[in-house]
């Protein structure tokens, strides 16, 4: 069992999201803003985080995403993003690890189910390469 | 002031020198354009030194002898349309001929001077050019806004959309998986959030024909006189079935004969909205009260609540196109952000004003003047 924090706006992407990571027995919190999300993680530690970019502004998961990087640098997280297409923003979109500290980029709408297969695959990883 | 870059080109030693005398040192104020105009001036005796100079600087304005040593002046223009530049041309030439004229202007010029001139003729001609290239300008600049507004519109429009079909589609993809189990029961709260989210759609969509529709001047407006009080009764009527469900009481305070002249679909927007707002927003077991009353010569109607409230700082926002507050205790209201830029593009129509006074947790109350719309004179039309 793992713990996630799922961060996003959108109660239902939330609601939905949750239910399939708890069906398989993972510990989710959630938060609905930047704020909350660094609120929870400064509580205890995370195992993994489910950002999305667009919340109460265009790119404030970018922002969280650094933090919550900064605060915990091992943690693993997925970026869920809706805005690839629509919104030239001035960043690249590609996972590259040296502009953000994100493991995996998930344009919406994503699956429930494959995105909690993307979060367990990623925990794996995480868990393998701590005990190599 | 607006300073434009002019190139003469000619290969006489005092054509150039006269051209440059005649527009040096002059400020022309422009029709249609805002602030002075000034000019800049560089001269070239050739098709090569002009080529060097257009290389070298920017040009607004080319006055281009036709007939020069190393090439004609027709050979330049083909060459300069080919190239795009963000300038025009005045031909000059000695050898005036309207075949050469309507040559050149097949070719991109933007005006013809025949030699001789004078220093006046000279600068009649670079005042209309001038004119016409700033307001060429302006007008692309304006279209260059107006496509980025619209740009910025679309985008927030499809996140908006995007949104609840992304809800949709998780949920369906759950039910489709039977995640939740083979209990049908087990899925019935993920069909409800499909229909809520799909209802928040369509409120999305007719929110936006309603505002382009204002915005356009699109909309027919009819205007009669509206018995405020009616107006007001029906959009608290709209609202009953929710209030009621989560026991917040609207007191209406209108005075039964209060009459205004206006569009009366226009009117019962505008309550619609504020009333709606003031009980979505509410706590439950709290209060709205609809106030109208007349001010002067305005009509003023004010919508008090006692709900969330906003900070100053939302409060500033709150009248811009998909604004919505979202926090922890607005997550759960739906609302399309357009209903607020509506009323504000509404209350324009009625030379009026919209304002809000809100403080967290307390309430807020929205107040919105209708100028110049009352019936003083009697007679004036039918009540």
């Amino acid at each position: 069992m793992s713990k996630i924090l799922l961060i996003d706006d959108d109660q239902d992407l939330i609601e939905m999201n949750k239910s399939v990571l708890t069906q398989r027995g993972h510990e989710v919190q959630v938060a609905f803003s930047a704020a909350e999300a660094t609120e929870v993680a400064k509580a205890g530690p995370i195992d993994l985080a489910i950002v999305d970019v667009m919340m109460e502004d265009k790119t404030v998961g970018f922002e969280l995403a650094r933090r919550l990087h900064e605060m915990s640098p091992e943690m693993p997280m997925i970026m869920l993003t809706g805005i690839r297409k629509e919104m030239q923003l001035g960043y690249t979109f590609e996972p590259d690890e040296t502009w953000l500290p994100v493991s995996k980029f998930l344009e919406k709408p994503v699956n429930p189910r494959v995105l909690a297969d993307e979060a367990e695959a990623l925990l794996t990883r995480k868990s393998q390469t701590a005990k190599g | 002031m607006e300073t434009l870059n002019i190139l003469i080109v000619d290969d006489e030693y005092g054509m150039r020198r006269g051209a440059e005398r005649a527009l040096r040192d002059v400020t022309l104020s422009l029709p249609d354009v805002n602030g002075d105009v000034r000019f800049e001036i560089r001269t070239a005796a050739t098709g090569k030194e002009l080529e060097e100079m257009l290389e070298s600087g920017h040009t607004d304005i080319l006055l281009l002898d036709h007939k020069l040593p190393d090439m004609t002046g027709l050979d330049i223009l083909d060459s300069l349309g080919k190239r795009s530049l963000d300038l025009l041309t005045i031909m000059i030439t000695a050898y005036a001929s309207l075949d050469t004229a309507v040559t050149a202007t097949r070719r991109g010029a933007y005006d013809f001077l025949a030699k001789p001139f004078t220093p006046e003729e000279l600068r009649g001609a670079v005042r209309k050019a001038a004119r016409h290239l700033i307001l060429q300008r302006q007008a692309r600049r304006l279209a260059d806004e107006k496509r980025q507004v619209r740009f910025q519109f679309t985008s927030v429009l499809a996140h908006e959309m995007k949104a609840p079909i992304a809800a949709i589609e998780g949920y369906l993809q759950m039910i489709r998986e039977r995640s939740a189990g083979e209990n049908l029961e087990n899925y019935d709260r993920m069909l409800d959030r499909c229909l809520i989210r799909i209802e928040g759609m369509r409120k999305l969509i007719s929110d936006l024909l309603d505002l382009t529709a204002i915005e356009s001047g699109q909309r027919q407006r009819n205007i009669v006189s509206v018995n405020v009080a009616e107006a007001a009764r029906q959009s608290v009527e709209n609202m009953k079935a929710e209030a009621e469900r989560r026991g917040i009481r609207i007191d209406l305070r209108v005075p039964a004969d209060l009459v205004l002249e206006g569009d009366r679909t226009e009117i019962e927007m505008i309550f619609n909205n504020l009333v709606s707002n003031a009980v979505k927003y509410n706590r439950d077991n709290g209060k709205v009260t609809v106030t109208a009353d007349v001010s002067g010569d305005d009509v003023r109607i004010q919508v008090d609540d006692t709900g969330i409230g906003m900070t100053q700082e939302e409060c500033q926002r709150l009248f811009n196109d998909f604004t919505r507050i979202r926090n922890e205790k607005t997550r759960h209201i739906l609302g399309s952000g357009l209903g607020l830029s509506t009323l504000k593009k509404l209350v324009t129509l009625y030379r009026g004003s919209i304002s809000v006074e809100s403080q967290p947790d307390a309430g807020s109350t929205f107040t919105v003047t209708l100028h110049d719309c009352l019936n003083t004179s009697p007679g004036k039309r039918e009540v």
